[in-house]
């Protein structure tokens, strides 16, 4: 009788643990599969499968965009800055753009890249921040035309060359 | 309807119920098969276990509503298997942790009040690592040695362990520091011999955590707390920048001073020969690594049940030290490979939902904070593990939530406090 009681209670105790990590597994794989929207679609087979990107990308591409200062302590304003595959603000000398004089600048605050024809924005881990139109950035950004944006008390205005 | 009562606290509670399921069988077995030994009053103990963890969980349901829905259950789970290991070798150890299961609610609700947005902790940050440096120095200073190793404060007939506290303390500084120099660690400024390296003082205050390390490992003998926090930066540094010259460079220093401890400190050749071959000293220093190694090999596939494993030799352990450092031996006798296996498949998930909260953690405090924590859990687990099956030499830390012991329990009560505070925030509803 306690032999079998024993038996029982071996069998139950593994039984239970089991379930338990199976309850937590199924949730993973639910995690797992769940759709990842478009990040890990190309532009063509989001817009395929019916996603709405707005306007295509690629008409943006293969023009240097620039961007062009509006208000700024350190440049003065229509000073444009053309984009090419990288182009890092900050303080520090080495910087592609240097704005030594502005204190409330980050020594390297933020970069725009060039990815898929399109240019992209984004914070290095500044103290103050980098603002799109008035948003501060919390992942990177691809810019549209007309985009305003600031580092530190500097503001640009994000265009195409050559228009 | 249905979907309404489908919320993240009552899942947790079913998730508890199970768990309660489970120490009631476990202790139901353990009386039965030692009921000549065991007084009937000590049952008691597994309703003072369920009855804490149903108030942590209500704790949850008026302070983090949204908190993980998992990882109290899971710690819970780890809790009472070792709760019921405990009590299978002596009821009165397991009444004691019952005691420090309290003292750690105590600590979890109050984390789980003060920083509920676990924001507030980044500014706390140099606190918390001053704090852990006092602890550590305290504990080099004051600390009694046991088996070799100087691990222990005595204060008023109890012993605390401040390292497992300061183990908490660090992953905070770290995560804190990282958050604020990220930047330059990871696009230095200068570079000399064609390798970016940041200026020396945004460099300092990671050096420093490191020297501090080896000094732990050199003047404590602690070889096994010493490898955890190395790791613990080495893991949380690669996770801010991503860079392997870091991790290579941390690797190194770890190397150069771990040969040189081996060198100064006989107390870890001691370990690295007993390691190599204990059977060379079965009955003195090789002792309980061997009777550890048969243990678990007694245990089989499903063990030999609870109570009737070879665990006790009178009123002693078979295994010295059984209740703390080499408890996974004696789950691994009486529950066999499908329980040591499902206990580390748990520890698997916990570290699981730590990394998926990292993932999905918005800002780099917070995501470095909750993938420092589950990897100094489950890092932990690992260190221990493989010391007490001999895949590493064997070092002196407990299995964190299932060993006896203290400070264990009550410092990990605090991590997980402070998991589920990140996780509240991660799962807020959109807009608040």
């Amino acid at each position: 009788m306690v032999e079998q009681a024993l038996l029982l209670a071996r069998v139950a105790f593994v039984v239970l643990l089991y379930l338990f990590v199976w309850r937590v597994v199924r949730l993973s794989v639910r995690d797992v599969r769940a759709p990842q929207e478009s990040l890990i679609l190309s532009p063509e087979a989001a817009r395929a499968a019916g996603f709405d990107l707005g306007e295509p990308p690629a008409a943006a591409a293969d023009e240097p965009g620039e961007l062009v200062v509006r208000d700024s302590p350190v440049f003065p304003v229509g000073t444009r800055v053309v984009l090419d595959d990288e182009v890092v603000f900050g303080r520090s000398e080495d910087c592609e753009v240097v704005l030594a004089a502005d204190a409330t600048v980050s020594a390297r605050h933020a970069r725009v890249f060039e990815r898929g024809g399109a240019r992209y924005l984004e914070d290095l881990g500044s103290t103050n921040g980098t603002f799109v139109n008035g948003v501060q950035l919390a992942a990177e950004r691809q810019l549209r035309p007309g985009d305003t944006v600031q580092i530190g008390a500097t503001e640009l205005v994000y265009g195409r060359s050559g228009r | 309807m249905i979907a309404a009562l489908r919320t993240a606290r009552n899942r947790e509670l079913v998730n508890l119920v199970l768990v309660s399921l489970l120490v009631v069988t476990g202790f139901g077995a353990v009386f039965v098969a030692r009921e000549n030994a065991v007084e009937s009053s000590s049952l008691s103990y597994a309703a003072l276990f369920i009855a804490l963890y149903l108030a942590a969980h209500v704790v949850l349901r008026l302070t983090l509503r949204n908190a993980d829905p998992y990882l109290l259950p899971l710690a819970a789970l780890l809790t009472a298997v070792g709760l019921i290991e405990i009590y299978r070798i002596d009821p009165e150890l397991a009444r004691d942790q019952g005691l420090w299961i309290v003292l750690g609610l105590v600590l979890f609700t109050a984390v789980v009040v003060a920083f509920r947005d676990v924001r507030r902790l980044e500014q706390l940050r140099y606190t918390c690592g001053v704090a852990a440096v006092i602890l550590l120095a305290a504990t080099a200073v004051l600390g009694t040695e046991v088996n070799g190793a100087r691990l222990w404060i005595r204060a008023g007939g109890y012993q605390i362990q401040p390292g497992e506290f300061a183990k908490v303390l660090l992953v905070v500084f770290v995560a804190g520091y990282l958050r604020a120099n990220r930047e330059v660690l990871t696009h230095p400024a200068r570079r000399l011999l064609g390798v970016g390296l940041p200026a020396l003082r945004h460099l300092l205050p990671l050096l420093s955590m490191w020297g501090a390390a080896l000094v732990l490992l050199v003047a404590v003998n602690d070889l096994g707390s010493s490898l955890l926090y190395f790791s613990i930066l080495l893991a949380m540094v690669y996770l801010a920048t991503g860079r392997w010259l870091y991790v290579g460079g941390g690797v190194a220093v770890f190397a150069v001073g771990a040969l040189a401890a081996v060198q100064a400190a006989p107390h870890v050749q001691d370990r690295i020969d007993i390691w190599l071959d204990p059977w060379r000293t079965p009955q003195t220093t090789g002792y309980q690594i061997v009777q550890s190694l048969y243990s678990i090999a007694d245990g089989g596939v499903f063990g030999t049940g609870f109570g009737r494993g070879f665990v006790l030799v009178g009123d002693r352990t078979v295994i010295p030290d059984a209740h703390t450092d080499f408890i996974f031996s004696v789950i691994a006798t009486e529950t066999g490979l499908a329980g040591a296996a499902g206990l580390l498949l748990v520890y698997l998930a916990f570290v699981y939902r730590g990394m998926k909260l990292a993932s999905l953690a918005d800002d780099g405090f917070t995501k470095l904070l909750a993938a420092g924590l589950s990897f100094a859990l489950g890092f932990q687990a690992f260190v221990i593990v493989a010391g007490v099956t001999k895949l590493l030499p064997l070092t002196g830390i407990t299995l964190p939530f299932v060993s006896y012991g203290g400070s264990s329990i009550v410092a990990n009560f605090g991590l997980l406090a402070l998991l589920l505070c990140v996780s509240n925030h991660v799962n807020r509803p959109a807009g608040t």
